[in-house]
């Protein structure tokens, strides 16, 4: 029937222009990362698997992924609880809620790469405010940018202030929008505070919350912006994150090939753990029968 | 007791969230003495304010001129989200409605599909876009960027708008195909007025991280067309006084804060509901 | 036109939704299906309307084949279960939204509305948007929707459904004017309630698990329901069916029920039966040859009646009584029922005979 010709109409359109516009891209790294490409040279050989098992082999590689487990997960998992937390205040009952809601949505309207050189100057060790205030209460200074903790701390600082707001954005929308009655009945039954929130509230939020979360931590595995312009990955490689890594092994060393096989692996990588995080987030909200 | 750590809470996050940016709002009218001998913080009582950082970053004193980068991002931004929407909303409302696939790929897969362009780091499509670009002659462009910008955020209000159109009872657009609207005619009058939350919320999304792009921009773009991001990163790379990179930093976030107010009238008004899953 | 259905099926995952049904639909009737939730009322109404599309048969209009033509020139009006209207629109321009569709000149297609509003009687409401309207005038907007078009086929899905006990009554009233004027249209009302099948329809059809059990005018049907099925359906409460046997001339069921065949039955030859009978037609008390006696299971009070649900020794009965009785469960009570009001049913279920008039 002509619903046919309806159907595809809506679909393809989009989905077309999609594959047009990213289909070179992905044929392209496939086809590179299978090679020795020198951007000096013009034409393609053939390496068949020599990039993938330097890859396997290299230490600087895999040292990168585990670090990005560590700032996605700990990061998002900051996030989620901090932007909670947030929404929870800025749902009802407290004055002024309005103003709030605007004060925290404003670093989600900023640009992170910009935001990273103003942290940048604020963690700078001789004129930064960071060292400014903590000498005003009497701490030593600290080595903002050459001691592994304290860099880590400010990438970690940058990006909770950045997106906590994505998650508070998202969580408050959500709870706007919960039906009233179960409060209510809570209400009417004497509920604390805290329990209502266990049993209800935190149930009722679970599909959305699982959403926000996945969304997040495709976001945040690729985090960049913040690393090139706050730590450029230092001191040494302590922040270095994969998409750095890819960064300055593809393209600052123009070895392409290179990166496109670790570019390739984080993809594969990417799509494991998100299938198997939305899996089991899955079966962790089925049990009590939402 | 909760009300305690509720304040706290409220007082602590609010702090947070302003002092980045009241720094560099501080910093970007500090005069070199200010600035050079460790860190000042309040105007008029520590130092003498300025207009120095301003001057260099509005092209008045010949240092940089952040105005045009700024209209570049608005150009770029708003046709990457008006593309992004149109052929998003429609593909998510064929997802929504209609039925695709065969049986091991149908419709979840087709929104992952969508979803799972947004993985991959910049910097690994970055050279592929580079050669594509080069090839059909749009690179240092904004149509160029427009493109590569695209494929970054139909993603985004696919994802968004599938959930919400699932909530839009479909026999409102039954009804509209029993009283003789094809199902296109049905789609537009019927779905998208009821679509603005939806729609607003896909389009909020897709213009901030349009805007906010710094990978693409570097990369794909060079003397013709500058980004914002890209322009206040290149003042970073420069030997740039803090003054003249606090205001340029004030500069280019202060056209998204009107933003953030349109989003929470948006979200106060009940917008949202139904929006968001 | 007729609306001729031939041999229309269709196959869900694991399950017959329509089996082969076939019927001829005339115009200027009113066609009643009745049947239960699942029995492929709205199934087959979605069908015709081209919702659905039939795994096999055809449906023609006229000589038009219609399962070829697509929903939207099928010219089909529908009335849904849930109040459907265009919730951004007023009553007026919803009304006047399928007559626009259709080419109506504006001018002619507010005049048109203007009328069939006032024919529903919601005139005063014509610039307020259906949220702001009560349920029962919400289907009313719908309702005006679907006849404003004049269309060959008319669909009624349960349309009284959602609405409280004297809404309902009300509009059933209504609906009798309104469907007068549709002579050239094939209308089609689905429903559970055998009251309102009684009331409304010209022709009832009885579905039952996908298929056309029986069709014909209503009372022939209630009175001659032809298997246990059927007189399930067109009889609310349903009618209670025991076990019994005809033996030496009389009819026995259960231990202490026992009474001469009555006139009606007289010719059945002797075995074991299913014997029927409605709800309205037990008796409460009764000398002990025809009667028994049970423990009430269940009270029920529905409008201005009462249901009694008794467990006897050979099954359950179910006895509605008039005006409102206050009765225990557990409290025994005595039933009786009178031999010419008697259903007698093969033990296949199809039916043997059934009270005379």
């Amino acid at each position: 029937m002509n619903n046919k010709f309806y159907k595809r109409l809506f679909l393809l359109p989009g989905l077309l222009l999609l594959i047009a516009i990213i289909i070179f891209p992905l044929l392209f790294t496939i086809r590179v990362s299978m090679s020795n490409w020198n951007v000096s040279q013009s034409g393609l050989d053939w390496a068949g698997g020599a990039n993938w098992a330097r890859m396997f082999q290299d230490g600087a590689f895999w040292s990168s992924v585990r670090r990005l487990f560590y700032f996605s997960f700990v990061t998002t998992a900051l996030q989620y609880a901090l932007g909670f937390a947030a929404a929870l205040f800025a749902w009802k009952g407290i004055a002024a809620r309005r103003f709030f809601r605007v004060l925290w949505l404003i670093p989600l309207m900023t640009t992170p790469s910009v935001m990273a050189i103003v942290w940048r100057s604020i963690f700078r060790e001789d004129i930064g405010a960071a060292n400014g205030l903590l000498s005003k209460v009497g701490v030593d200074p600290i080595a903002w940018s050459t001691s592994i903790v304290p860099a880590t701390v400010t990438i970690t600082i940058a990006e909770v202030w950045q997106w906590t707001p994505f998650m508070f954005l998202i969580l408050l929308a959500g709870l706007l929008s919960l039906p009233k009655e179960q409060f209510l009945s809570a209400e009417i039954d004497g509920a604390s505070t805290w329990r209502t929130f266990w049993s209800i509230t935190f149930p009722l939020m679970a599909p959305i919350s699982i959403g926000a979360i996945l969304i997040r931590l495709i976001e945040a595995s690729k985090i960049f912006d913040s690393i090139f312009n706050l730590t450029s990955a230092g001191p040494g490689s302590a922040t270095e994150t994969t998409a750095y890594y890819l960064y300055t092994r593809g393209l600052r060393e123009f070895q392409i090939s290179y990166g496109a096989t670790m570019g390739l692996t984080y993809l594969i990588l990417a799509i494991l753990t998100l299938t198997i995080l939305a899996q089991l987030f899955s079966r962790l909200s089925k049990p009590r029968g939402i | 007791m909760t009300k305690i750590f509720k304040y706290l809470f409220i007082g602590i996050w609010s702090a947070f969230v302003l002092a980045p940016i009241s720094w560099a709002l501080v910093t970007s009218f500090k005069p070199p003495a200010a600035v050079n001998n460790g860190a000042t913080f309040i105007p008029w009582v520590q130092f003498a304010p300025t207009l120095d950082g301003w001057k260099d970053i509005t092209g008045i004193s010949g240092y940089a001129n952040l105005f045009p980068p700024l209209i570049n991002s608005a150009i770029v931004t708003f046709f990457a989200t008006l593309i992004s929407l149109v052929f998003g909303c429609m593909a998510a409302y064929g997802l929504s409605r209609f039925s695709y696939g065969w049986k091991y790929y149908k419709n979840p897969d087709i929104v992952f599909f969508f979803i799972s362009q947004r993985i991959m780091p910049p910097a690994v499509l970055a050279v592929p876009f580079f050669i594509l670009l080069q090839k059909i002659g749009l690179l240092d462009t904004k149509t160029g960027l427009v493109l590569v910008l695209t494929s970054g955020l139909m993603p985004i209000v696919v994802w968004l708008l599938v959930d919400f159109f699932n909530q839009l009872p479909k026999e409102i657009d039954e009804m509209a195909m029993l009283e003789g609207c094809n199902p296109f005619e049905a789609f537009v009058r019927t779905i998208l007025p009821l679509s603005k939350p939806g729609l607003t919320v896909a389009g909020m999304f897709s213009v901030i991280f349009g805007w906010n792009d710094l990978f693409f921009g570097l990369v794909l773009t060079f003397t013709n067309v500058q980004t914002l991001p890209v322009a206040v990163v290149a003042l970073n790379g420069t030997v740039t006084p803090f003054w003249t990179l606090s205001a340029s930093a004030i500069f280019s976030i202060l056209p998204l804060i009107g933003l953030a107010f349109v989003v929470e009238r948006f979200l106060s008004k009940g917008g949202f509901a139904g929006a968001v899953r | 036109m007729n609306l001729n259905l031939r041999d229309v099926s269709v196959e869900g995952d694991n399950e017959v939704i329509l089996g082969n049904i076939s019927y001829e639909f005339q115009p200027g009737k009113i066609y009643v299906l009745i049947g239960r939730t699942t029995s492929g009322k709205t199934s087959l109404m979605r069908t015709i309307a081209g919702l659905i599309e039939p795994t096999d048969g055809e449906i023609h209009l006229g000589d038009v084949r219609l399962d070829e033509v697509p929903i939207w020139k099928r010219g089909i009006a529908m009335v849904y279960q849930q109040f459907i209207n265009y919730p951004h629109h007023s009553v007026l321009k919803n009304v006047e939204f399928p007559l626009l569709r259709a080419g109506v000149s504006k001018a002619d297609a507010k005049a048109q509305a203007l009328a069939m509003i006032e024919k529903v009687g919601l005139t005063e409401f014509k610039d307020r948007k259906p949220s702001q309207l009560s349920g029962g005038q919400q289907q009313r907007v719908a309702i005006a929707r679907a006849l404003v078009r004049n269309t060959q086929v008319i669909l009624l899905d349960e349309p009284l459904m959602n609405l409280d006990y004297k809404l309902r009554e009300q509009l059933r009233e209504e609906f009798r004017v309104l469907f007068k004027g549709t002579r050239d249209s094939v209308t089609i009302y689905a429903t559970t309630e055998p009251s309102e099948a009684l009331f409304l329809g010209d022709e009832l059809l009885v579905m039952h698990e996908g298929r056309i059990i029986q069709h014909g005018k209503p009372n022939q049907v209630f009175e001659q329901p032809s298997n246990i099925d059927v007189a399930q359906i067109v009889n609310d409460p349903p009618m209670s069916i025991l076990d019994g046997e005809i033996k030496d001339g009389s009819v026995q069921i259960g231990k202490t029920l026992n009474f001469a065949l009555p006139a009606h039955i007289k010719t059945q030859s002797a075995g074991k039966y299913k014997f029927g009978i409605r709800a309205s037609e037990v008796i409460l008390g009764g000398s002990a040859s025809n009667s028994e006696q049970g423990e009430v299971s269940l009270s029920e009070v529905s409008g201005s009646e009462t249901l009694l649900y008794v467990k006897l020794n050979i099954g359950e009965i179910v006895l509605q009584l008039e005006g409102i009785h206050d009765y225990q469960i557990g409290q025994k009570v005595t039933v009786s029922i009178a031999p010419e009001r008697i259903f007698l049913f093969k033990m296949d279920g199809s039916l043997c005979a059934a009270p005379g008039n």
